[in-house]
Order: structure tokens, then C-alpha cells, then sequence
């Protein structure tokens, strides 16, 4: 799972040297400056001796935010790392502790950073930890990365454990365990706080995860556009938000200032991305973050834009009690059946004007991955449209090959040309 | 029967499941296919059927299974689908699939996908949180669910009485296991490597009665002969898998023998009993809340490196040098623990090789020679 | 007292390399064959070692074979063993503080601990040919370079172009799109050369590396390699003009031993 880096790769780094980058609009500013607050507040929380936690993406993050404690999140932090290059060497030092090459490259980024080796990405430099907060809805490697860091660290770990789905809705017997988790994960946290779990800032923090998600959703809605008011790969980018900020108010501002210019460029008929869009596309998975010039490069060529990626359901939680609370936590992406996954992702594809699909085999993902191929089969069927699958890596760039992802792109946008021709034919 | 004669009836039916599957169908029993890790198999004895283990294989390829997935995925899974739809496991009248790794996950609705006209396909979710009440009720509420998708293929109700009296069957299977790797161990010269793989491996294909009743008498000839004089080296195994004879081999040439293992398709598979009394789907329940010392799953007391030191004691206890880890290609959670057990090994003074496997490798040149190498460094 | 001749016999997977001792001290004669296990280089590399030695097989008191092929001379041998060991003991014959040995050969990476000569620990590579003597082969290839020739080429670069794919698939396609984009050839050798270091360095870190450091094998003739290693492991790596005989050389040791027992 996957978020992202305060700077707007795909739009500045992706553009020709000589331009200067456009300045980043108030919405987008503002967006970066609540991730940063996050990074921030946590090494406050270290200098006043404030215990400060690291939790996975889709842990409640309701709860710490309702205990005032101090939290980061690794995912982010490795994307950060990735996307400023450092994350190869990070990678190397996991592998030199005895990690295997073939774990997903946050784990090994992020193990390497609990272990002492400090990252270049000053943005993204973290206080060590003292407790950690996992949520295994997104896989089960994260139990085993967090168990490593708790043993280097030798702190509590806090466990909301989601167990897969197979089916599409959630049981009655599911929501009991996960409220019960929740109960426990609560009194575990109360001791770590030293303070009482307050009802009402829990509630307060409820609303503003909601009203986050809301504000997420119609901005990622924005995409449905033709041509879309941004690049899809933004989103990308405002994940980070999401991911380490859902709880707070300055989040949701955010991204209400961002639907609005988003507004006011739809009005106008004007984009914030850099080329003219002439294909639409739903990028499948995590970005390769190291490689995000390289990603865009012949997406730009060819006028593809995304406007459809899997993370505007996967993390637009909404909820109005702590049942449906428990129920939204259980809807991660690779935590749901594949007839979920296949919904929630032609639902945007048909939603967003999809002509055709890149797909990520992403070495670092393997239950993201590991049902990709069926996927696609279903959304050629479904959608009617061309399908294009490349190996990569969302954090190690030895796993990326932008010669064969050039090729895979070129060969999309020639399957989506001869879609569309005897699409015109038939009309 | 003679020692000799018992162990090849165990290493024909390890070596030739499909005749197993076979045979058993041949007696109007239904065989239910039941892939890694902790699945009740109690429930599918209780239910008048066979399980059938379902561990990969090493003699086929990959080929039909690529259509699913993608090359990054342990094989043991891949060859599960591969056999699936090849026809090798046609015979099946069902199969359980649980979902305790990242591999699984996927892979339980790849199998659904693929065999959704072809075999009723039993959806399996452990929780993490196994220990706390409300994670015991999470787990008797998903063996529930296994309970009556058996009941639909069996077509009859599947009574307590008979969880019950399966539960008794299978501690005593357990026990008889347990027994014999410690008379592997005592008797070493007799149960070589490949034997020894070949004995625990046919429980995967036996109804746990028969299979009791066979160990039970091979473990009395073992206990009649005096312990042997080991002049070899003695190892404990850890990983996934071990059973492919031509790797098991090389131990053999070399003079190594297996002490005790830490292997999921061995040890790790027996190490807990379930509880006799009480309510039948709670103590199937208890049985999994305290499975502990495994990759697979979540430590409470995660700060302590207990499965490390657990192994290097294992070591230690039963008088092996060393330690061989099979590295099961892919596999996350056994690659994620590796760091802590190879500390746990240093601190203990104990010597280790780590051997990258997986159930396609043809070739084992490679770890011919660091399997010859590594009896040089522990016996000196 | 009788003079006693061993002959060290290194099968490799690329190569077959023979060596006669005289008396665990003095090497007599050496013979290298390019081509290893499986092909006529083994029996090639012993009739040229002892054709240059003077003698015949019956002069020898002792056969110890090694390397990837060394099960197949069952009959010339009188014992095998396997070349990590016997790395081991060339090295510390070579160099008698050694500590570490890092053998890269045409299929493996292997990286073995000595103490006072024993190997007490060692790490292999597993899965890819990343970091080993096939992926130079690939590379050269690609390159239009003859193998031996990537070191000179290397060491005229003025810049690093790196080359990070882990797999060789991926990364002999990196060469190629670099040729495309106009790279000098020097520069993406020195890019190959640190590729193969870094995928060693892992090896070599997860083990621990004490001084002295030694290379072997057939790669360690490669200066560009070697010094990359160097860099990226911040130790002095030693290396002898006998590397690619140092595993016949361990056999040859360790026949002594055997036949001197």
C-alpha cells in the first residue's frame, strides 16, 4: 500500500528541464504542509519525552488521534524514501541484516531505518519508536515487519488483526472480532498515553476522518472529467495526506481548498496536467516511486493521462459508528475477494472513461499482485478494454525495467488506438 | 512387519498420492484436499472423509497455474492450482484453502476463480489475535462455516461425538509422531533422511487411524533396537518443506542425520494437541490459539525473540551442531524471521546454512556443495 | 623420508583447473582447461598438468577433487571435497592472515570465514546470476568485449553509469537502452562492475568481513571488480596471479594432508 512524496513528481520532475515548475496551487500547498505538520509533531512529541508510535497506513488511526499520541507512518515514509532514491541503499542495508531481496521494499526500507541506517530524504527522517501500531488488513507481511521492529526495539505492539475476506460483505462474526480488537487495541493505548481514552475527541476525530474521505472521494471524483482537470498521478501524490493525516481537520480543509480549484478548472475547461489528455487510463497498483519520471515519461508522450486509480475507494472510509467503522477497516485492498476488487475497480474504470488499463506486477506486493491476472481477464471482459501488465517494484529499483515498460505502454495506447477505431466504425 | 517392510509401505504411499487418492475413492470415500497451514482437519475426519494434504509436489511443472499468477509466488502454492487443473487432483470432492500468508490470500480466490465449476472450494480465515477469547470465538465461528460446507459435500450432518472421538484420533496421531522423531533421532542409522521424510510425509495421504496404527508399529521396532553410535553429523531442519529425496540424499552421502526439525510440513504440524473435554469446535479452537514458534504467525510477545530461541534450543536439546534452513523460495514470513533466528543461532554458539529451495529446482549442485561443506564445518 | 606429490583437481562450471604439490609446499606444475564439468576439460586438465609435471598419474600419492563437477571423476579421484573448504585452504596457503575469502565463479558467489585456516562459517548466493562470472559473460556479450577485456575498458571510464536490475534479463536490457542513449561503453563496464559488487557485498556483509580478505576464482582477475569491491566494502581485497587455481590448489593441500595421515 502505497503513498506518496511531498513534491508533485509526476507534474515538475516529468516536464522538460528548461521550463521552471509551475508553483504549486494554495490546495496542493496546503496538502503538503499537513504531511510535513505530521513528520513535525512527532519529533515535538520526542523532545517534550512524549512516547511516539509508527503505525500502518490502515490502522484506526481514530484512536491515537482521540489519545493525543504522537504517530508516523512507515508506508509513507518509505515511499518518501523511495521516491527520493535512497531507497535502493536502504534496501541493500536490510538485505546485509539478513532480509531477503524478495520482501516487499517498504518492510526492508523501513526495517533498515529501525535498525540505526539514516536516510538521505531529510523530510523523512523519523524519531525511533516507541510503540508500534499494526493493522494486517493490508497483508501479513506487515505482522512480520512490525514484530522485527518491536524485537529491535523492544517495545509494545498493538495488533488489529483483519483476517481475509471472501466475500463481499462483512460478517456479523468479523465485527465483533474487530470491535473487540478495537476495545483492546483502546486499553493498550489508554497505558501507553498514560491518559484516559476520551469519548468526545474520539468522536471529533471520527468526524474528521469522515469528513477527509469525503473530501478525498470528490476530489478523486474530479477525474470523471473529459479531458480530467489533473493528472491522476497527483492523487498519487495526495495520498500521503490520507494515509497520515485522515483525523485531522487541517487535512480536510486541504483537500476541500483542492476539490474547489479542481471546480474552478473544470468551469474553465483548463488542467494541471501537462499534456493534452487523448487516453485515459486506470493505473493498477502501487507506483514504482523510484520511478516516477520514468513512469510518466511515455504516458506523457502519447497524451495518456490516469484518471482512475485504486486508491480513491480503498481509502475513502466512511462510516458513522463504531460498527461500520469496523467494517470499513475490514475493506482494504488486499484484505476483500476478488469480486470486491474487481467492483470497486470497475466502478471508477466506467465512472473515470477508462480506455484501457496498465497493470503493475509489483514485486514488493504479492497479495496485491497475486490475483492481478484474473483481474485483468475480467476487466477485458467487463469493460471492454485493452489490458497491459509490467513488472516492477513500488520501492526497489533493481525490480524495474523501463525498456520493457516503454515497450508495455506503447503497446497499450496501440490495443486502446485500434479499440477506439472500431469503436468510431460501429457508431 | 519388519522395520524395512513398514517404512516402504510409508515411502509408497508418500511417493504416490495419487494412487492414494485413488484407492480411497475406490472405497466410496469422499477426499477433501486440504492446502497449508492449521486447517481443522479433525472436521473432515469427523465428517466421514479423508483429507488430503495438499503440499506442493516435486515432480510436475508450472505451467497451467501462470495463467494465475505471476513467477514471484512460493511454488508449494502455484503447484496446489497447477494440480488443481492439471487433473492430478480431479479425484477431490473438495478442498480448504486458508489465507494465513500474503501468498494464500490471493491465491484462495485464484482456486475459487479456477474451480468454480469444478469443486466446492472451502474458504479458510485464522485470525492473529488466536489467544484472546474473542479471537477463539473468531476461530469456532470460521471452523463453523467449514463444518457445514463438509456437511454439503458429505450430505450429512457432522455430529460433536464425532468431532470429538476425531480430535482423540488425531492426538494420538500427534503423539505417535512426536514419538517417532524421537526415535529417528535415537536411531538415526536406521531412519535415514529420507525415511524419516517419508514416514511423516505419508500422514498427509492416510486416514489418521490406518496411519496410527502403522507408525505405532514401527515405533515399537525402533524402541526394541539399542540406540545407535552415531559417528556422523546431526542436524535440525527448519523451513516449509524438506521432502524431496533428491535432496535428502546429499544428507545421506554426507553422513548427516536430522535430529528434530522445525519444519511446517512436519513438526510444526504436530507439536499441539487439542484438548479431550468440553465443547468439540472450542477445543479445535484452543488447539490453534496455542500454536506458537511459528513464521506464520503473531507473537504477543513479539519483543522477545521466542521462536529463535525456541529453535536454537531445539537444536541443542536434541544433540544436533547444526542447523540446515530449507528457504523456501518466495515464502515472506520464513524469509521475515530469518534475521532473529540467525541471531538466536549466533548467540547460541550454533552453526547454520540457509538453502534456498523451492519445489521446481531440478538441479542441486549448489547445495550438494554447501551441504558437504557445512558437515565440514561441524564436525570439527 | 619419501617425497610425497598430490594432485589438486578444480572442476568448475566453466572451467577445469589441475595443480601438483610436492610436499604440501611447492607447487610443481598447474594447467588450466576453459571448459568445466560435463565436457573433456577435466581429463584435458589432468594430462596437461602432468604432461608439464613430467609424471604420470600412478606418481601421484593422492587425487582430491573439487568444484561444481567433482562427483564426476569417481575412479581419478581418490576423495572429494567441496570447494568452499577447499578455497578456504588455498587461500590460507596464499595468504596466512586471511580471514575472509571471496570466491566468485562462473555460477556462485560463495564468501567463507576462516579461523587459523579452518572455514568456520560460509554464505552463498542463491536464486540469480547477478554478481557472478556468467553475468560478466552475459554483459561482454551484450557489450561486443571479450571478458577479459572488461577491466581494461572499466578502468579507462570517467564516470560510473549504474546499472541496478537485479535480474540479468533486466539488466542486459539496462545495457542495451544505455548503448541506445549513446553511453560510453567504459562507463556502463564500470556500471556492470559495480553492479556486481553491490550484489556481493550483501553476501559478504551478512557473513561479516574481517581482514584479510581474499579473492578467488576466475573474476578476481578482473581489477575492475576487485577494486569496486573494494570500495563498496571497505576492506583491502588480496588477490594472487594463482586465484583461478586457488580451489585446485586447496584439493592439493588437502590430499597432502590425507595422504601424509
Amino acid at each position: 500500500m502505497a503513498e506518496t512524496e511531498k513534491t508533485t513528481v509526476a507534474a515538475t520532475e516529468a516536464a522538460p528541464v528548461k521550463k521552471a515548475p509551475k508553483p504549486a496551487s494554495p490546495g496542493t500547498q496546503a496538502l503538503r504542509k499537513v504531511v510535513s505538520d505530521v513528520y513535525a509533531a512527532a519529533w515535538t512529541a520526542k523532545e517534550k519525552g512524549e512516547p511516539v508510535g509508527w503505525s500502518s497506513s490502515k490502522f484506526p488511526c481514530e484512536i491515537a488521534e482521540a489519545l493525543g499520541l504522537a504517530v508516523v507512518y512507515p508506508e509513507n515514509q518509505a515511499a518518501g524514501i523511495a521516491a527520493q532514491h535512497d531507497g535502493e541503499r536502504m534496501c541493500q542495508a536490510a538485505e546485509e541484516l539478513g532480509f531477503d531481496n524478495d520482501i516487499c521494499g517498504y518492510a526492508r526500507i523501513s526495517l533498515a531505518y529501525a535498525s540505526g541506517v539514516e536516510t538521505t530524504n531529510e523530510s523523512r527522517r523519523v524519531p525511533m519508536p516507541d510503540f508500534v501500531l499494526c493493522c494486517n488488513n493490508i497483508c501479513n507481511c506487515m505482522t512480520k515487519w512490525y514484530e522485527n521492529i518491536a524485537r529491535m526495539h523492544n517495545i509494545p505492539l498493538i495488533m488489529i488483526d483483519v483476517p481475509y475476506n471472501n466475500e463481499v460483505t462483512v460478517s456479523d462474526s468479523q465485527v465483533a472480532y474487530m470491535r473487540a480488537q478495537f476495545d483492546d487495541a483502546i486499553h493498550q493505548m489508554e497505558k501507553i498515553a498514560g491518559r484516559k481514552f476520551d469519548e468526545k475527541k474520539f468522536e471529533q476525530a471520527c468526524a474528521n476522518a469522515n469528513r477527509t474521505a469525503k473530501a478525498w472521494l470528490k476530489v478523486c471524483d474530479y477525474l470523471q472529467y473529459k479531458p480530467a482537470p489533473m493528472s491522476g498521478f497527483d492523487l498519487f501524490n495526495h495520498m500521503a495526506d490520507v494515509v497520515t493525516a485522515r483525523g485531522k481537520t487541517a487535512t480536510a480543509e486541504a483537500f476541500e481548498l483542492l476539490a474547489t480549484e479542481l471546480e474552478e478548472h473544470v468551469k474553465n475547461g483548463t488542467t494541471t496536467a501537462p499534456f493534452p489528455e487523448q487516453y485515459r487510463v486506470m493505473f493498477e497498483g502501487i507506483p514504482c516511486w523510484p520511478d516516477l519520471r520514468a513512469l510518466f515519461k511515455p504516458l506523457k508522450a502519447n497524451g495518456v493521462n490516469v484518471t482512475a486509480v485504486v486508491y480513491a475507494p480503498a481509502f475513502g472510509f466512511v462510516y458513522d459508528d463504531m460498527d461500520s467503522m469496523a467494517r470499513a477497516y475490514c475493506k482494504a485492498p488486499n484484505s476483500v475477494c476478488i469480486e470486491q476488487g474487481v467492483e470497486w475497480r470497475e466502478g471508477i474504470c466506467r465512472d473515470n472513461k477508462v480506455d484501457g488499463v496498465l497493470v503493475h506486477y509489483n514485486r514488493s506486493c504479492k497479495p496485491w499482485s497475486g490475483y492481478m491476472a484474473e483481474m485483468q481477464r475480467r476487466f477485458t471482459k467487463d469493460l471492454g478494454v485493452p489490458c497491459a501488465g509490467f513488472d516492477g517494484d513500488q520501492a526497489d529499483p533493481r525490480n524495474f525495467n523501463q525498456a520493457q515498460y516503454e515497450t508495455r505502454v506503447q503497446g497499450l495506447v496501440e490495443a486502446m488506438e485500434e479499440t477506439k477505431k472500431l469503436k468510431e466504425a460501429r457508431a | 512387519m519388519s522395520i524395512e517392510a513398514l517404512v516402504k509401505e510409508f515411502a509408497e504411499v508418500a511417493a504416490n498420492p495419487k494412487a492414494q487418492l485413488k484407492k480411497y475413492k475406490d472405497q466410496g470415500k469422499k477426499c477433501i484436499g486440504v492446502m497449508p497451514y492449521f486447517a481443522p482437519e479433525e472436521l473432515v475426519a469427523a465428517a466421514g472423509m479423508v483429507p488430503f494434504g495438499m503440499w506442493g509436489s516435486n515432480d510436475k511443472t508450472i505451467s497451467q497455474a501462470k495463467e494465475y499468477c505471476a513467477t514471484f509466488y512460493c511454488t508449494i502454492a502455484q503447484l496446489d492450482l497447477e494440480m488443481l487443473l492439471d487433473g492430478t487432483l480431479d479425484l477431490l470432492d473438495g478442498v480448504i484453502t486458508p489465507t494465513i500468508c500474503d501468498t494464500l490470500r490471493p491465491m484462495s480466490q485464484n482456486i475459487r476463480v479456477a474451480m468454480s465449476e469444478k469443486l466446492p472450494c472451502i474458504f479458510l480465515a485464522h485470525p492473529q489475535n488466536r489467544k484472546p477469547a474473542f479471537g477463539l470465538k473468531f476461530t469456532v465461528d470460521q471452523y463453523t462455516h467449514i463444518r457445514k460446507e463438509l456437511e454439503k459435500i458429505s450430505g450429512a450432518p457432522v455430529t460433536d461425538e464425532a468431532i470429538s472421538e476425531a480430535i482423540k484420533v488425531y492426538n494420538k496421531s500427534r503423539a505417535a509422531r512426536r514419538e517417532f522423531v524421537k526415535l529417528a533421532n535415537a536411531h538415526c542409522d536406521v531412519i535415514t533422511p529420507i525415511k524419516r521424510s517419508a514416514v511423516l510425509k505419508a500422514a498427509w495421504f492416510m486416514p489418521k487411524t490406518e496411519y496410527t496404527e502403522l507408525l505405532t508399529a514401527l515405533n515399537a521396532e525402533l524402541s526394541a533396537l539399542p540406540v545407535c553410535d552415531w559417528k556422523g553429523a546431526k542436524v535440525v531442519t527448519s523451513g516449509i518443506i524438506c521432502d524431496n529425496p533428491k535432496l535428502l540424499q546429499i544428507f545421506e552421502d554426507y553422513n548427516i542425520a536430522i535430529a528434530a526439525d522445525d519444519v511446517a510440513h512436519e513438526s510444526r504440524a504436530f507439536r499441539v494437541d487439542a484438548p479431550e473435554s468440553g465443547d468439540p469446535m472450542m477445543a479445535l479452537a484452543q488447539q490453534f490459539a496455542e500454536q506458537d514458534f511459528d513464521v506464520l504467525l503473531y507473537d504477543e510477545q513479539s519483543s522477545s525473540n521466542r521462536r529463535g530461541e525456541f529453535v536454537a534450543n531445539l537444536v541443542k536439546e536434541s544433540g544436533a551442531k547444526g542447523l540446515v534452513l530449507f528457504m523456501q523460495q518466495f515464502c515472506d514470513p520464513e524469509e521475515m524471521e530469518y534475521p532473529s533466528l540467525k541471531k538466536a543461532l549466533d548467540d547460541a554458539g550454533i552453526p547454520h546454512i540457509r538453502l534456498g529451495v523451492d519445489q521446481q529446482m531440478r538441479d542441486f549442485g549448489q547445495a550438494r556443495t554447501a551441504i558437504q561443506a557445512f558437515a565440514d564445518v561441524i564436525s570439527l | 623420508m619419501k617425497t610425497i606429490y598430490t594432485m589438486g583437481i578444480d572442476v568448475g562450471s566453466t572451467a577445469s583447473k589441475c595443480i601438483i604439490l610436492k610436499d604440501g609446499k611447492e607447487i610443481v606444475a598447474k594447467s588450466l582447461v576453459d571448459v568445466g564439468a560435463g565436457t573433456s576439460g577435466p581429463a584435458r586438465a589432468i594430462s596437461e598438468v602432468l604432461e608439464a609435471a613430467g609424471m604420470k598419474k600412478e606418481d601421484m600419492d593422492y587425487i582430491l577433487a573439487t568444484g561444481y563437477g567433482r562427483n564426476s571423476l569417481e575412479g581419478v579421484a581418490d576423495h572429494q571435497m567441496s570447494e568452499l573448504s577447499c578455497h578456504a585452504r588455498g587461500a590460507y596457503f596464499l595468504f596466512p592472515n586471511v580471514h575472509t575469502v571471496i570466491d566468485i565463479g562462473g555460477q556462485d558467489v560463495k564468501v567463507v570465514q576462516i579461523e587459523n585456516g579452518v572455514m568456520v562459517n560460509f554464505a552463498m548466493n542463491d536464486k540469480c546470476a547477478a554478481g557472478t562470472g556468467r553475468f560478466l559473460d552475459v554483459m561482454a556479450r551484450v557489450l561486443e568485449v571479450k571478458v577479459e577485456d572488461l577491466a581494461k575498458l572499466g578502468a579507462e571510464s570517467t564516470k560510473n553509469v549504474p546499472i541496478s536490475s537485479t535480474c540479468t534479463v533486466f539488466a542486459e536490457s539496462e545495457v542495451i537502452s544505455q548503448l541506445s542513449q549513446g553511453s560510453d561503453k567504459r562507463d556502463i563496464i564500470n556500471g556492470i562492475h559495480h553492479s556486481v559488487a553491490s550484489r556481493v557485498v550483501g553476501l559478504a556483509n551478512r557473513l561479516g568481513v574481517r581482514d584479510d580478505v581474499v579473492m578467488t576464482g576466475g573474476v578476481a582477475q578482473n581489477g575492475g571488480v576487485v577494486s569496486a569491491l573494494q570500495e563498496a566494502l571497505g576492506h583491502t581485497i588480496h588477490t594472487s596471479p594463482l586465484t583461478q587455481y586457488n580451489g585446485a590448489l586447496g584439493a592439493a593441500l588437502y590430499a597432502y594432508q590425507r595422504a601424509s595421515r
